[in-house]
């Protein structure tokens, strides 16, 4: 057996924790730099605010309807998931984190106990610690119990906690699940889906396994099989390294000129080296996108990027910067405002077991890395951006989170205040 | 963990770590654990937070401004137990009393008449926020 527990709504339901007044009000959490609403609580999506919807063209909803606004507070978030985990490692002796806001937890060997209970039992400890409200969901597969635990969702009276092991009430459920929110079902397979009538999870199990084999592949298959209760999606709990690093940020204002942009683009280069060198990675390509307000009406548009490849695989500081430098002077046009832009590096591999080229310059190599190594080393003991490359400039363009709640769990300044009486 | 063997090389590492001195090496020198405050004040670290007490008493209590109180969220509230609770939109630190009638928050001087108890119904699960467990002063 397996359980996926999934905190509701989840940025939204951090910022309610220090703030209980909040409860049963609509609550959005914006996009770094207050672009849109990327969290809503139960009462801000009945009121019809979407997921990406840009900040601008809510406002008037959230005036209306009183929504509490809150920018971005990772820290907090960060913390709150960190607390919700070590609750749910006192429940299932392996868990794999999926996402900031989802585990799976392995039951293998509990299988006797009354999984319903102990469901209820998982969502009602994580509220008692941590107030975060959890789904859980109990199946004999992952992406089955991602589904139970949708249904929590959607059943209030499951109290937090959904167990679906029976054949007859696993088809009762998928008849009416739509395929395209299966888990491992991504937005080109359930095109091909809809195309072809099949609408709903059930349809999917139905069509013949020679059939799901050829028209989706090995994964569509897996979630074929995972559907109809063989285990098939190993469990996780070593995080693999990442195959591609993203870092990229809209800007609070518009940027026009060259070296705005390319003092932005730097700091988001040092931001996915500092993410390759954490997981012991190098690099072989670095793309940099930039695009224009799509929303400004009547400006110029534009929206695109740049491959470099990497001559040799790297994690260097310098390397990588002034490769995202020099893509950003190639793809910058004069006479555009730039909302956003980023760099995302690929083809990673590991680096130890690396092979380096036979016509790479060993020597230069070297004094990189010990450069890197020194950067590296600084920002350890000062905080990070205590040492920039000349590109990265001193950071003066801020991004907005006009809206932020303190950081209640991370800075002594910042934890709460309670009066005595 | 695996067995190591140790190499020569290492074993000879080994005999230069840290000053060389004849005679007897410091009892002290394999200690390596400490005292740890976090083990002593924090026992559930899912649910355990700080809060700051705000504004100068006006009852004679135990907590003055400035004093950091700890709150474990995971402990159940028991009869006379300081609880951090959340009151007509702020927080404020209340005794529990549990009574044959259910749970009642009075206030943290018992003589203190200015405040009325509170009892504490079944919807009001967001009333008690956690228990203080510890309080920080400074001497």
């Amino acid at each position: 057996m397996y359980a996926l527990a999934d905190c509701n709504n989840f940025f939204a339901s951090c910022e309610r924790v220090f703030r209980p007044d909040l409860n049963g009000k609509p609550v959005i959490v914006l996009s770094n730099n207050d672009g849109c609403a990327v969290a809503r609580s139960n009462e801000a999506k009945a009121l019809g605010i979407k997921m990406g919807d840009p900040y601008f063209k809510i406002r008037d909803i959230i005036d209306r309807n009183h929504v509490a606004v809150f920018s971005s507070n990772f820290a907090l978030y960060g913390d709150m998931s960190r607390r919700v985990q070590e609750v749910l490692r006192t429940f299932a002796p392996s868990v794999e984190q999926y996402s900031i806001d989802e585990s799976f937890l392995d039951l293998g060997g509990m299988e006797g106990i009354d999984f319903k209970a102990y469901a209820e039992r998982i969502s009602r400890q994580c509220w008692k610690s941590t107030s975060i409200p959890v789904s859980v969901g109990i199946a004999p597969t992952k992406t089955l119990a991602k589904i139970a635990s949708k249904l929590c969702k959607k059943y209030p009276r499951l109290n937090g906690g959904c167990y679906m092991h029976r054949p007859q009430d696993i088809e009762k459920v998928l008849r009416s699940f739509p395929v395209a929110d299966v888990w491992g079902i991504g937005r080109r397979s359930a095109k091909k889906l809809d195309q072809m009538g099949i609408r709903t999870a059930w349809d999917y199990v139905s069509i013949p396994e020679t059939s799901v084999r050829k028209l989706f592949a090995m994964p569509g298959f897996r979630t074929w099989k995972e559907l109809k209760g063989i285990p098939s999606i190993e469990f996780e709990d070593m995080i693999e390294p990442r195959q591609s690093i993203c870092v990229s940020r809209s800007f609070a204002h518009e940027i026009t000129s060259l070296p705005e942009l390319a003092e932005q683009v730097a700091n988001f280069a040092e931001g996915t080296v500092v993410k390759l060198r954490g997981q012991g990675s190098l690099a072989q390509e670095l793309v940099v996108f930039a695009m224009t307000n799509r929303f400004k009406e009547g400006a110029p548009q534009a929206s695109g990027g740049i491959c470099v490849p990497l001559a040799d695989a790297t994690a260097e500081h310098r390397t990588i910067i002034s490769a995202a430098v020099d893509a950003t002077r190639r793809l910058y046009r004069q006479g555009l405002g730039y909302k956003k832009a980023g760099v995302v590096i690929t083809r990673l591999v590991q680096a130890d077991g690396h092979t380096y080229s036979l016509f790479e310059d060993k020597d230069a190599a070297e004094r990189e890395a010990r450069l890197s190594e020194a950067i590296d080393s600084i920002n350890r003991s000062f905080g990070r951006g205590s040492i920039l490359l000349g590109l990265q400039g001193d950071g003066h363009i801020r991004m907005s989170r006009e809206h932020q709640s303190p950081h209640y769990t991370t800075l002594w300044e910042d934890i709460p205040g309670v009066k005595v009486k | 963990m695996q067995p190591h063997p140790v190499t020569d090389a290492e074993s000879l590492e080994f005999s230069f770590m840290g000053e060389v001195k004849a005679g007897f090496p410091s009892p002290a020198e394999d200690v390596r654990e400490r005292l740890d405050l976090t083990h002593l004040l924090v026992r559930h670290s899912a649910s355990t937070f700080f809060f700051r007490i705000d504004g100068v008493s006006m009852v004679d209590a135990d907590m003055d401004e400035g004093d950091i109180i700890i709150v474990d969220r995971a402990i159940e509230p028991y009869n006379g137990c300081k609880a951090v609770c959340f009151i007509d939109g702020e927080y404020t630190v209340k005794r529990v009393e549990i009574g044959p009638a259910g749970a009642v928050l009075l206030p943290c001087n018992e003589k203190n008449t200015r405040y009325r108890p509170i009892p504490v119904g079944p919807d009001d699960d967001f009333l008690v926020w956690g228990v203080v467990t510890f309080i920080i002063k400074k001497a």
